[in-house]
């Protein structure tokens, strides 16, 4: 017990370095903030609190729907002779994994920072044992999402309890809910060293370029599955339904043994009482069983991520072939052009950038693929591709400003070289465009096969150009009027929230409202709603441009 | 200093005039005047927290003088900002760079913003990497490269575009031997053949003495001594002294560094 104690205490030095460097990412070339120099890592301190505050949140949110849903969603959204076992634990399971795949999604944003910054590297040349140095390791890794996790540990199971009605109900989730928690921490420290070592550490050429991205589309799986849970869990529903109405119960009692599904039906047993689960068939005692088994298993799984945090975070894990002669060849390109491909390159070892181009490509290709397989009537696939082209746009302009944190990187080196404001803005439109042509055209390219109106579709396409170019050039000129009238670093004022909110809300309108128009006229006149909305985005362009272009050609950055 | 007879006279690299710099109600650097002149590497020596880097970081741009005036090749930054940035080369103390591009993407990143022809960037960058023995790393990312690599490739970025005036904060900090020599060559070479200026800091007295024409003394944000190493012997009454004794002379460090020793001798 002493040395948890001495564990805990040595991981606070570690982790206040790794909210240190997350914030002010001060490694990486970023300058240090204006703050006095007292405030800093308290200041540091308290947004890292204000972030996992915010995160805790959004698990209540969880907590308190999940309660409702059980309390209240077997007759009401279900409407139908589900039983109320399978349903409750059908909501469990989606429960704990959206707890899970949270939990794993935000670790797995830090912890790559904590491979790379190295805060325990300084542990490793002091005489403390072996053993109280994996501690620490997985103390600083749980510290990343302590109060998320907190929060989830304390809210689920009254969650439970309240809304099946029984204390002990609330008991039987706790198993449950320590199964997500540590397959998410496991997962997150997994995937962290993956691409720690796959993507950050890989060099150079267009072949281990292609397979960073394609590690890094990876990435966004988590974010994905939380979207497939709340997506699919009507038609699961309905699917479990079947299964027990046409009478497959060996299959269901193997669907009800796949991880998480015993853990969450230990609740909902527990709840109504083993004669109960007799009639709902399968056999209670798998799920037991198989419970058991899962809760030996993560015991294991608690053991091993004691003992192999450290292992997996210390040093640089980057995969370096043997010295060859590489490639001198330099090509450069213009300014705003080199701007775009330095950004890409460096979204492509990073994945937080590369997340912010990815998800309106991946969004795009999922609901192109879907429109494309699952066979919907012209009108309809016209509506869904549609409607995916105005979540890119929205997306890309959205996602835009937080471009500007690829300079954070490097900052101080880049402000002594001769750069304008013009051509940063014009390196980082380039990229807002980029994600909203792609996206767009995967979505053309899918949806012809089904739908064919390349006309329409294009003409669709190119009216809101115009707007995703004004919200992005007003974004980045408010980013940088704000940045001069508060006389800040231009990257150190994106770190604010409160700023991104400033910046992004009036692209998003910008880009958004074209979309809008074109919506409301379509059912009223339908022969103006694309004209109106490209006439629309085109007034916007000229005001913004006009924005744009009375910044002076040689502002430096 | 290379210049005919009847070529134009070239512009001064670099003046400064009673610059003044300000952290907040500490001042780190108060009234300095220097120039480096065409053709002078013109080296900066001080101790910790002396007021070298903030020196440096004005020049470059980075840090707001908050009095004085500098003027780069003859242009005033706070006019021609853009102007006076593309005439300079710079090397920073610490090696900030973007951690996860490999040098050959850095470089390109540099020389485009440096508005540099393919074949001029590929035939200095190819030239510099032969010299310093990098090529063999040009495709792993900064993050996975040793400090004295990192340090190569900014070396390399600061004279791809042959700047006027070269401003090296600890230049030779991580470089092996062999490395030095050639950079140390290099500098000679690079402000012979050119009206050429290097501002370069640096802690070692061996270096400045074999290297440069002049040097600048800082100690606490002023300027206690400035010249050639015999301007400055006669300066300090220190006939025959080297560097080193100079320095320690000028910045009254003398008796201080012989206390702690003798401190430490009690230990």
């Amino acid at each position: 017990m002493a040395s948890w104690r001495e564990a805990w205490r040595l991981s606070g030095a570690a982790y206040t370095e790794l909210s240190f460097q997350t914030i002010y990412a001060l490694r990486q070339g970023n300058l240090p903030p204006t703050t006095p120099s007292w405030d800093l890592v308290p200041r540091a301190r308290r947004r890292v609190r204000q972030s996992k505050a915010v995160l805790s949140i959004l698990l209540a949110m969880i907590a308190v729907g999940a309660e409702v849903l059980l309390r209240f969603g077997g007759s009401t959204v279900l409407g139908q002779g589900l039983n109320p076992i399978l349903f409750q634990g059908g909501v469990l399971t989606g429960t704990i994994v959206l707890v899970m795949t949270f939990l794993w999604w935000t670790a797995l944003q830090l912890v790559p920072v904590l491979i790379g910054s190295s805060p325990l590297a300084l542990l490793e040349t002091l005489p403390i044992p072996a053993r109280t140095r994996d501690r620490v390791a997985f103390l600083v890794l749980f510290r990343l999402v302590d109060a998320p996790v907190v929060t989830t540990v304390i809210l689920f199971p009254l969650a439970v309890a309240f809304g099946l009605g029984s204390g002990w109900a609330g008991v039987a989730m706790i198993p449950g809910i320590a199964a997500g928690i540590l397959v998410a921490l496991a997962l997150a420290l997994r995937t962290g060293r993956f691409f720690a070592r796959r993507v950050q550490g890989t060099g150079g050429g267009r072949g281990r370029t292609l397979a960073r991205w394609s590690f890094l589309a990876l990435w966004t799986v988590p974010a994905f599955a939380m979207f497939v849970v709340i997506t699919f869990a009507l038609p699961f529903f309905n699917y479990l339904d079947n299964l027990v109405l046409t009478g497959q119960t060996a299959f269901l009692t193997f669907l009800v043994a796949i991880f998480p599904f015993p853990l969450a039906l230990l609740p909902a047993l527990t709840a109504a009482g083993i004669p109960a689960a007799h009639q709902v068939g399968f056999d209670p005692s798998v799920v037991v069983g198989m419970a058991a088994v899962y809760a030996l298993a993560l015991g294991l799984l608690g053991v091993w991520l004691v003992r192999a945090t450290r292992r997996s975070l210390i040093g640089l894990p980057a995969s370096r072939p043997a010295p060859r002669r590489d490639d001198t060849h330099i090509r450069p390109r213009s300014v705003s052009f080199a701007i775009l491909r330095k950004d890409l390159r460096v979204a492509s070892r990073t994945p937080t950038f590369a997340f912010l181009i990815l998800l309106p490509v991946l969004n795009a290709t999922a609901v192109g693929l879907y429109t494309m397989l699952s066979n919907p009537p012209g009108a309809d696939a016209f509506n869904l591709a549609t409607a995916t082209v105005a979540s890119a746009a929205l997306l890309a302009t959205f996602f835009g400003p937080a471009f500007f944190a690829i300079e954070v990187i490097g900052y101080s080196y880049s402000r002594s070289l001769p750069l304008t404001q013009r051509s940063v803005i014009a390196g980082k439109l380039g990229l807002i465009l980029l994600v909203y042509l792609v996206s767009s055209g995967i979505v053309f390219g899918l949806t012809l096969i089904k739908v064919f109106q390349p006309g329409v579709f294009f003409l669709f396409i190119a009216a809101e150009l115009p707007a995703v170019v004004a919200a992005a050039l007003l974004e980045l000129g408010i980013l940088y009027w704000v940045a001069q009238r508060r006389g800040l670093p231009i990257v150190n004022l994106y770190a604010g929230a409160w700023w991104g909110a400033i910046v992004t809300v009036p692209g998003v309108v910008f880009a958004g409202a074209p979309l809008l128009a074109f919506y409301l006229s379509r059912t009223g006149a339908p022969a103006l709603a694309l004209p109106g909305m490209a006439v629309l985005a085109l007034a916007e362009l000229t005001a913004c441009s006009a924005l744009f272009f009375t910044l002076p050609g040689k502002r430096p950055m | 200093m290379v210049t005919s007879a009847s070529a134009p006279p070239a512009a001064v690299p670099l003046e400064i005039q009673g610059l003044q710099i300000r952290y907040g109600e500490r001042v780190a650097v108060d009234d300095l005047s220097l120039s480096v002149l065409p053709g002078e590497i013109y080296g900066l020596l001080g101790s910790n927290g002396a007021g070298k880097t903030s020196t440096i970081k004005s020049v470059v741009g980075l840090v707001r003088p908050y009095r004085g005036s500098l003027r780069i090749v003859g242009l005033d930054p706070d006019h021609d900002e853009l102007a006076a940035k593309a005439a300079v080369g710079y090397v920073p103390e610490t090696a900030l760079l973007y951690d996860s591009l490999t040098p050959r993407e850095f470089l390109e990143y540099v020389s485009s913003v440096r508005r540099l022809s393919e074949e001029v960037a590929t035939q200095r960058v190819e030239a510099y990497a032969r010299a310093l023995q990098i090529e063999s790393e040009f495709e792993e990312p900064l993050a996975t490269l040793s400090n004295g690599t990192r340090q190569k490739v900014i070396l390399i970025a600061a004279f791809v575009h042959h700047p006027t005036l070269l401003v090296l904060d600890e230049p030779f900090n991580n470089l092996d031997p062999r490395s030095t020599r050639i950079m140390k060559e290099l500098l000679r070479d690079y402000v012979s053949r050119a009206p050429r200026g290097v501002l370069f800091s640096t802690h070692t007295m061996e270096i400045a003495e074999q290297l440069c024409h002049r040097v600048g003394i800082l100690d606490a944000g002023q300027l206690k001594g400035e010249g050639t190493l015999d301007a400055l012997r006669v300066t300090s009454n220190e006939g025959g002294a080297t560097l080193e004794q100079i320095f320690l002379r000028l910045t009254r460090e003398e008796d201080a560094v012989r206390e702690a020793l003798q401190e430490l001798g009690g230990a």
